[in-house]
């Protein structure tokens, strides 16, 4: 009795041994990937700061108020562009993604979904929301691969299929906290004018020139948010895999406790038995 | 002479910040030169060579192709998905 829960033990032991072996492993392959998904999110957020004042400065200056990318017309179908892992075991750095938004609150078909990574696709699918576009991998993409996705957004906005364009996706704050973010890529959105508005020159005119400067800019945008999602993604992973192999590390000194009891009261048990026959013989 | 703040920016990272005396960019309308003082500006960019006279006189050449240069009060800032400096 006592030596079958014995082995039932070491066995767990184990088992919970080889477990944590798995989640170290990937502890350090997170922290060596974050390392360098760091360096490309610094270096990519500049971009996206710059080239957006940028936009919402030729937007503001009243210059484009008839160009469709400024222009707001009822949301009838949105678009969202959502960048979430290529895999799971990050605690919940998925589900945050998707959960920053009410998909059961939207009536079906008012929306479509781009998707980059292989988690982001899959949930999508299982819902059977249509998909435009996708990307399967977040790591170690370019702007190049984005430049389809751009295309596709513009080609449906200037259709008028997509009235909004949602970008959807975790934005990294520090190794512990990283937060999902909505950022409206289209229409573009002024800012509210302080005091005199100065004047501005746009050359070939201010239509044009978005036209021109659009799918560089939104394939720039969506690579820069992408950066900083893949560095979001390790940094969570990184997280939970150290809280796992901690868990498992206690888990394993509570069971080597109840292997020595259990060890100890086999060997009480035996001992009485000896005694027990010595006193009868 | 004055300057102006020159930022040079690509999804990449920021491939130039300082300070510099004029940026000839080809734009799509063909060649614009910018200084210090000029009115606020927006165009977008075409494929061709750039040139950056930094204060002490020396030009820097690169490749740029698309994007848009954007001038805000003697900030002027190029923001481009290819650039690449073509040092002598």
């Amino acid at each position: 009795m006592a030596g079958a829960s014995m082995k039932d033990i070491k066995l767990r032991i184990k088992s919970v041994q080889s477990t944590m072996q798995i989640t170290k492993a990937m502890q350090l392959v997170a922290s060596s990937k974050l390392r360098g998904a760091r360096n490309r999110m610094e270096a990519s957020r500049p971009y996206m700061e710059i080239a957006q004042r940028a936009m919402k400065d030729i937007v503001s200056h009243n210059l484009a108020e008839d160009s469709i990318y400024a222009q707001r017309r009822e949301v009838r179908h949105r678009l969202y562009v959502v960048i979430a892992g290529d895999r799971g075991l990050a605690g919940s750095y998925n589900a945050n993604v998707y959960k920053s938004i009410d998909w059961d609150g939207m009536p079906e078909g008012s929306y479509s979904v781009i998707t980059i990574g292989r988690k982001a696709r899959d949930f999508f699918q299982r819902r059977k929301v249509e998909m435009p576009a996708q990307i399967e991998r977040v790591e170690n993409l370019s702007v190049e691969d984005c430049e389809p996705l751009a295309g596709e957004i513009l080609r449906g906005f200037e259709a008028g299929e997509y009235d909004e364009v949602v970008l959807c996706y975790t934005t990294f704050r520090s190794v512990l906290t990283q937060t999902p973010v909505l950022r409206n890529l289209l229409p573009l959105e002024p800012v509210q004018a302080e005091g005199r508005q100065r004047q501005m020159l746009c050359e070939p005119g201010a239509e044009a020139l978005l036209r021109q400067f659009m799918p560089q800019y939104l394939s720039g945008v969506i690579y820069s948010a992408a950066c900083d999602a893949f560095a979001s993604e390790q940094a969570a992973r990184r997280v939970a895999m150290d809280s796992a192999t901690k868990n498992a590390g206690e888990m394993i000194e509570d069971l080597n406790l109840r292997y020595n009891r259990a060890r100890q009261s086999s060997i009480t048990q035996e001992l009485t038995e000896i005694v027990a026959g010595a006193e009868h013989s | 002479m004055a300057t102006i703040q020159l930022t040079v920016v690509t999804p990449e990272g920021k491939l130039f910040e300082g300070a510099a005396e004029r940026v000839i960019v080809r734009a799509t309308g063909g060649d614009v030169c910018v200084m210090a003082r000029h009115i606020d500006f927006s165009t977008s960019l075409g494929k061709g060579e750039g040139r950056v006279t930094l204060p002490d006189g020396t030009v820097r050449r690169a490749e740029i192709e698309g994007g848009m240069l954007h001038a805000a009060s003697d900030a002027v800032q190029i923001i481009t998905n290819h650039f690449t400096w073509k040092e002598a």
